[in-house]
C-alpha cells in the first residue's frame, strides 16, 4: 500500500481510538492495528509477531517513527507512564487527499476505536493474544482449547482469565461480520 | 601453564579479553572475513579516517554485552520480582547465568558475521526474503562454527545465540522469552543496544568527530531489568525490560542525543549517501545475476577487497561492466545534492522528495538524477526509570531532553553534474507545483 494513504489510515486509527477514551500509548496502536488489519481486513500489510503484550509489529514501531518525523503524530508525555499519540493537524491535512480510501474502511475502523478504545494494556494483551491465537487455529476451533494455548503463549494470563478473552472475542468476531461482509 | 584468557588491545575499551572457545570463533574463516569489511562502507572518501573494520566493532560489542550482563545481573540490582520473573535469577546455582553469559558474548561477537562488503550500502542486493541478519544465522548454523558451539561445557544451544545476535525483529520465526528478549536487548536494542553504544563510540574516534560520544561507564553502571510501567493499567506489572535507576538519565540522554549528532552529521551526510548509491549500482552490474550469492561458501569469498579492486579496474576501462558507475566513486565524480527535505516542504507533501524525483525523470532522463529515502528504525526512547523514592516511571515521563531528540529522515535527490545546473534552475521555477499533493481520485497511490 502506498506510504501516504497507509499513514491516512493509521492516523484516523488513533484519533478514533483517542476520541472513544483511549490513552493511545504504542500498546494501544499495535494492538488496534493488529484488529484493524487481522480481524477488519483493512490492508495495512504489517509483519505481527508474538512478542510485547501480544501481537507486535516492528514494522509498524517504524511506521510509527516515521510519522513523527513527517510531523503527522507527535508524542505526549503523560505522568508516570508512556507517552499518549496523537495526530496533528497535518495529519488531518493528509486524511483530506485520502477520502475515498477511508471512506471505503471507515466502518472497520470505527469499530475497532469502538471495541478496544475504552481498554487498558492488559486488556488489550488478553484479546489481541486470543484473536492471534483463533488465527493461528481454526476459528471454530474449541473455546477452550484456545484458552489453554492462549495461557501456554503468555503464562501471566490465567486459564479463567484466558477463558473471558477467548469469549469476548467469539462475540467481537460474530459482529464485525456485518462490517466486514 | 597453558593461557585461557587472550587479551586483545582495542582503542576504545582498552584490552578486550576472549577465551580458547571465543578465540576459535575469532580465528574461523567466517569471523577473519571481516577484517576486510568496512564498518561504514565508503565513509572513508569523507571522513578519512573511517578505514575502521566490522571485525574490532565485534570485539567491541561482545566487552560491552557482558558488561552489562554483569550489571544487570548483580543481585544487588535485582528486585524480588524480578527475581521471580525470570527463571536464570532465581536459581541458587549460577550455572544457568554462566550459560547464558557465555552465549551473550557469542552472539554479540557473531552479531556481524553475515555482513556484505561495505556493510549496508549494498544490502537490497541479496535475493528476495534476505537480509545480512538471516545470513547471519546461516553462518552461525554452518559446520565450521557450529563444531565450536557443540565443543563447549556445556555446549551452547545455537538456536540461543542466533536469537541474542539478531533479535526478535530478525527472527520472527523463533518465540522469545522474557529473559531471552532482555539478553537480545543487551546486544541489538532499540534503546541500550551496546551494538549501538560501541559504533557510536568507535565511529567518533575513528572519523575525529565528538558527537558520538557519551558517557558509556556511567550508563551501564546504572542499567537494570526494570517492568515497563504499564500505562493506564496503573500497576508495575509490565513486561521486564532494560531500564535505569535515576542516576543514570543524564548518561541516556547522552546516548540518544549522541545518535541524533552521529545520524545528521555522519550517517546520513549528504555525499556519504550517494557513495553508497553509486556503489550499489555498480555492484549491480558487477555482480553475476547482480546479487549477492547466498550460498556461505560462496558469499565468504566476497570482500571489500575485491569490490575495490574490481571497482579501480572498471573505472580506468571505458569497456568494463559498471564502468560509468566506478568512475563516480573512483574519479570523485558522485552527484551532486539538488534537493533534500526541509520542514516547509514536509508540511506540504512528507513526499516531496519523491515528487520532485519523478518530475525531474519526466522532464529530463531519469538515469541522471537518483533518489534517496531512509527513515530512523525504532521506537521511542521508552524505558523504564527507577525513581530514587522506589517508584518506576517512563523515561519520556521524567526526561524533557528524551522527549525532544528530533526524529530524523533523509530525502535527498541528486543530480548528475553535466545537467545540475539546468536542473536546479528548472527546480526552482516548477519546485511548488510538483510538490502540490494530489487528491486520491487522481494520484497513482
Amino acid at each position: 500500500m502506498d506510504r501516504l494513504k497507509r499513514a491516512a489510515l493509521i492516523t484516523r486509527l488513533l484519533q478514533n481510538l483517542r476520541d472513544k477514551g483511549s490513552w493511545c500509548g504504542e500498546t494501544h496502536a499495535q494492538k488496534a492495528a493488529f484488529f484493524a488489519q487481522h480481524l477488519m481486513e483493512v490492508p495495512l500489510e504489517f509483519d505481527f509477531i508474538l512478542y510485547k503484550h501480544g501481537p507486535f509489529s516492528f514494522d509498524l514501531r517504524d511506521e510509527l517513527t516515521s510519522l513523527r518525523a513527517d510531523g503527522l503524530i507527535q508524542l505526549v508525555p503523560r505522568w508516570p507512564y508512556g507517552p499518549t499519540i496523537k495526530p496533528t493537524d497535518l495529519a488531518e491535512k493528509l486524511q483530506n487527499n485520502y477520502t475515498k480510501t477511508l471512506k471505503q474502511h471507515e466502518k472497520k475502523i470505527a469499530f475497532v476505536a469502538d471495541k478496544l478504545g475504552a481498554k487498558g494494556v492488559a486488556d488489550l494483551e488478553r484479546l489481541a493474544t486470543a484473536l492471534y491465537v483463533t488465527k493461528q487455529k481454526r476459528t471454530d476451533e474449541q473455546p477452550e482449547k484456545r484458552a489453554k494455548k492462549l495461557s501456554e503463549l503468555k503464562p501471566h494470563i490465567r486459564i479463567d482469565q484466558a477463558q473471558a478473552a477467548i469469549d469476548e472475542l467469539d462475540q467481537i468476531i460474530k459482529e464485525a461480520q456485518e462490517i466486514i461482509h | 601453564m597453558p593461557k585461557h584468557t587472550h587479551e586483545i588491545r582495542d582503542p576504545i575499551h582498552v584490552f578486550v579479553r576472549l577465551d580458547n572457545h571465543e578465540r576459535d570463533v575469532l580465528n574461523s574463516r567466517s569471523f577473519q572475513r571481516l577484517r576486510h569489511i568496512h564498518q561504514l562502507a565508503l565513509t572513508y572518501l569523507v571522513y578519512p579516517g573511517a578505514t575502521h573494520k566490522r571485525f574490532e566493532h565485534s570485539l567491541g560489542v561482545m566487552e560491552l554485552a557482558s558488561r552489562v550482563f554483569d550489571v544487570i545481573t548483580n543481585p544487588d540490582n535485582v528486585s524480588e520480582d524480578i527475581r521471580s520473573r525470570l527463571e536464570p535469577l532465581g536459581k541458587a546455582d549460577s550455572d544457568a547465568l554462566r550459560y547464558w553469559r557465555r552465549v551473550l558474548r557469542m552472539a554479540a561477537l557473531c552479531h556481524d558475521i553475515g555482513h556484505l562488503p561495505f556493510s549496508h550500502a549494498a544490502e537490497d542486493l541479496l535475493p528476495q526474503g534476505w537480509d545480512h541478519e538471516r545470513v547471519t544465522r546461516e553462518i552461525i548454523a554452518s559446520e565450521e562454527v557450529r563444531q565450536i558451539w557443540e565443543n563447549m561445557t556445556p555446549p551452547l544451544r545455537q538456536e540461543d545465540i542466533i536469537k541474542l545476535a539478531v533479535g526478535p525483529k530478525k527472527a520472527k520465526d523463533l518465540q522469545f522469552s522474557d529473559w531471552e528478549a532482555i539478553l537480545s536487548e543487551i546486544v541489538v536494542g532499540d534503546a541500550f543496544g551496546v551494538d549501538r553504544m560501541d559504533y557510536l563510540l568507535r565511529d567518533s574516534h575513528h572519523l575525529g568527530v565528538a558527537y558520538g560520544k557519551f558517557d558509556h561507564y556511567r550508563l551501564i553502571d546504572t542499567l537494570q531489568i526494570l517492568p515497563m510501567p504499564s500505562s493506564d493499567d496503573g500497576n508495575e506489572d509490565g513486561e521486564p525490560t532494560l531500564g535505569v535507576d535515576e542516576g543514570g538519565i543524564l548518561s541516556s540522554e547522552a546516548l540518544m542525543v549522541a545518535r541524533y549528532f552521529m545520524y545528521s552529521q555522519v550517517y546520513f551526510h549528504p555525499v556519504r549517501r550517494i557513495y553508497d548509491i553509486h556503489l550499489k549500482d555498480f555492484l549491480k552490474s558487477w555482480l553475476p545475476d547482480g546479487v549477492f550469492p547466498t550460498d556461505i561458501s560462496e558469499f565468504l569469498l566476497i570482500t571489500d577487497n575485491e569490490v575495490t579492486v574490481a571497482l579501480r579496474k572498471a573505472a580506468f576501462d571505458e569497456d568494463a561492466s559498471g564502468h560509468s558507475h566506478a568512475c563516480r566513486i573512483v574519479r570523485r565524480e558522485h552527484f551532486k545534492r539538488l534537493y533534500e527535505r526541509n520542514p516547509n516542504d514536509v508540511a506540504i507533501n512528507p513526499e516531496a522528495g519523491r515528487a520532485i524525483f519523478d518530475a525531474l525523470g519526466k522532464e529530463f532522463e531519469v538515469d541522471r538524477f537518483r533518489h534517496d529515502r531512509y527513515f530512523q528504525k525504532g521506537g521511542a526512547p521508552d524505558f523504564p526509570v527507577r525513581m530514587r523514592d522506589g517508584r518506576i516511571v517512563s523515561s519520556l515521563a521524567v526526561s524533557e531532553v528524551l522527549n525532544n531528540v528530533p526524529v530524523l529522515s533523509v530525502d535527498y535527490v541528486f543530480a548528475e553534474r553535466s545537467i545540475f545546473n539546468e536542473a536546479e534552475r528548472w527546480l526552482k521555477e516548477n519546485r511548488e507545483k510538483i510538490i502540490e499533493p494530489k487528491k486520491e481520485e487522481t494520484n497513482n497511490g
